[in-house]
């Protein structure tokens, strides 16, 4: 049980560290910005349509707007600041001499930050999921909402691992390769009809976005989107990935001798 | 408590530790060596933050790069400091003390009583950030203190104290080793390893130049060249003297004539003729400087006596 609790006191002593005013205001930002454009997009389809509008007929484009907002941006935004600098931000701060010389601490620190990554960055997911799927429409927002919140939830597992293996392997200029990876890879080789996207998480979540709000034409019209896989194989997938991301990296960490930045 | 066998560290090509053989008993060692020397290598192998390239590291009768475990024993005081302005002393060490797998109840009584060893009791509940160098110094002593380690290691810990906050450490760094607890203290200044403790381990260039106690050094350079320089308005009339000396390897007179710097097989019969030599000769000398205030010249003694350029 003590060394279970570990990672989550990591995890409470960097969420207290992390009540600045910069990254609060970080948080509302990434809670604001997919409500403030689902907002405008809203009001314009209510002004343009006026009595005709109905929810359940926008569902399709609202909801994939809501996706890409959310999952695929608001997500890996918020991971990346938290995520990807978990190993750089200690190196260049001194303080990962500290950490290394504790008997649990490598491993520990590393799972206690990828948690308070998944944390901070999926508490401003959901809020913008939440306050989204109710500005398109009460009548739509509890499937949509309920959707969405997994998918935030599945994104945020397997992309912090991700981003704490690339912080971890890349210790220098961690941002610059976690932003080329994001941007070749999750988003540029996901929509490659090719068996390489089906490497990525962003196909992974596209695949159970399609399956679980029933777009089965989406599906067969563009099937090298959404993929034909059923939702247990994505699942599988994702938790695969995960696993095998976050081991890697928890073995990097353990074995690699990062600078200390001191001399003598 | 701690054995080094034909450590070897290489970054690349470069070299950071030479073949170091050493045993150390539990006591107080000071670790001295210029800047660059080897020393915060040293340290991370010890911590197993490193791996020796070649050779072995043992702490305690084990290696610890392969039994994490063993660092529950050892405290380290870096010599980098903390960047955590929004958390207080208190959280801090808590938190380190906690990450050895201590209970969570017992971290914060242990963290308390460290900051309490320190003089931090009263500023322990502020943030980090609104802290003096002094005391972020202190806070990393009570970090390295509080989990109770048998083996106390520190990195330049006098770095940004001022003169009070060095008698302080002194006290506490003493206090600590009259325990019988095991010390191992880094500097690049021999007066600071000084004041807590007479033995020494003397790192040049990744090379270990000798280990003992301040005697057995001195009865090491004993044997060695050494340089001496004289300073004085009569300096250039010693030349007559020494020139014809046999323990007298080199000579050399600056050219303002008031600084003659001496080389010497034999500094046991240098030291036995120059006082004659001045009062005989009526000479103005202001002063001898020798290895012993000049780390620099004793590095260079030692590194010729590890060469084995004795007589």
């Amino acid at each position: 049980m003590n060394a279970w609790s570990l990672p989550f006191d990591v995890m409470r002593f960097e969420l207290r560290r992390s009540m600045t005013l910069g990254r609060l205001a970080l948080w509302f930002l990434l809670v604001a910005f997919p409500v403030a454009i689902i907002a405008t997009i809203s009001s314009i389809a209510r002004i343009n349509l006026g009595a005709e509008f109905n929810a359940q007929e926008l569902v399709e484009p609202f909801g994939m707007t809501l996706y890409f907002l959310v999952p695929e941006v608001t997500c890996l935004l918020g991971l990346l600041l938290w995520a990807t600098p978990a190993i750089s931000s200690e190196i260049e701060g001194q303080t990962w001499v500290y950490l290394t010389m504790r008997s649990a601490g490598r491993s520990t620190v590393l799972l206690g930050k990828y948690m308070t990554a998944v944390v901070w960055t999926l508490s401003a997911a959901l809020v913008s999921v939440g306050i989204s799927a109710l500005i398109i429409g009460p009548e739509v927002s509890f499937r949509l909402w309920w959707v969405l919140s997994v998918l935030s939830v599945l994104s945020c597992v397997v992309h912090a691992a991700l981003y704490v293996l690339i912080g971890a392997v890349f210790y220098r200029r961690t941002m610059v390769a976690a932003v080329v990876y994001t941007m070749v890879v999750e988003y540029g080789m996901s929509f490659v009809p090719a068996l390489v996207n089906k490497l990525t998480v962003n196909y992974r979540l596209r695949g159970l976005l399609a399956d679980w709000m029933g777009w089965e034409d989406a599906r067969s019209q563009a099937e090298n989107i959404f993929g034909s896989e059923s939702a247990t194989t994505h699942v599988s997938m994702l938790a695969v990935m995960a696993l095998t991301l976050i081991t890697l990296a928890l073995w990097r960490v353990g074995r690699t001798e990062y600078p200390t930045q001191q001399e003598g | 408590m701690i054995e080094l066998q034909h450590l070897t560290k290489m970054y690349g090509n470069v070299v950071g530790l030479n073949d170091i053989n050493v045993t150390l008993d539990s006591a107080a060692y000071g670790l001295i060596g210029p800047n660059g020397s080897g020393k915060t290598t040293l340290i991370n192998l010890l911590i197993g933050h490193f791996r020796p390239t070649i050779g072995s590291v043992t702490v305690f009768g084990k290696t610890p790069t392969r039994n994490r475990e063993i660092l529950r024993r050892i405290g380290l005081c870096p010599a980098s400091d903390v960047l955590y302005p929004n958390v207080s002393a208190l959280e801090w060490v808590r938190y380190q003390v906690r990450l050895h797998g201590i209970d969570r109840h017992q971290c914060g009584k242990l963290a308390e009583a460290a900051l309490e060893i320190v003089g931090m009791t009263e500023a322990m509940g502020r943030p980090m950030g609104t802290y003096s160098l002094g005391m972020r110094q202190r806070t990393k002593l009570a970090q390295a203190i509080a989990h109770q380690p048998d083996l106390l290691i520190l990195d330049e810990p006098y770095n940004g104290l001022d003169p009070v906050g060095r008698s302080e450490m002194t006290t506490i760094l003493k206090s600590w080793a009259s325990e019988g607890r095991g010390l191992l203290f880094a500097s690049h200044v021999l007066q600071e390893i000084e004041a807590v403790t007479s033995s020494f381990l003397l790192i040049h260039g990744g090379r270990l130049l000798a280990s003992g106690t301040a005697n057995e050094i001195e009865s090491i350079l004993a044997d060695t060249p050494q340089d001496v320089v004289v300073l004085g308005a009569d300096a250039s009339r010693l030349v007559q003297r020494l020139a014809d000396a046999p323990w007298v390897n080199s000579l050399s007179l600056t050219n303002q004539r008031t600084q003659l710097n001496v080389s010497l097989s034999d500094t046991a019969e240098f030291y036995r003729l120059i006082p004659q030599w001045i009062s005989d000769d009526q000479l103005s000398i202001d002063r001898l400087k020798t290895s012993n205030g000049n780390l620099e010249a004793l590095f260079e003694s030692l590194l010729r006596h590890h060469r084995g350029e004795t007589p």
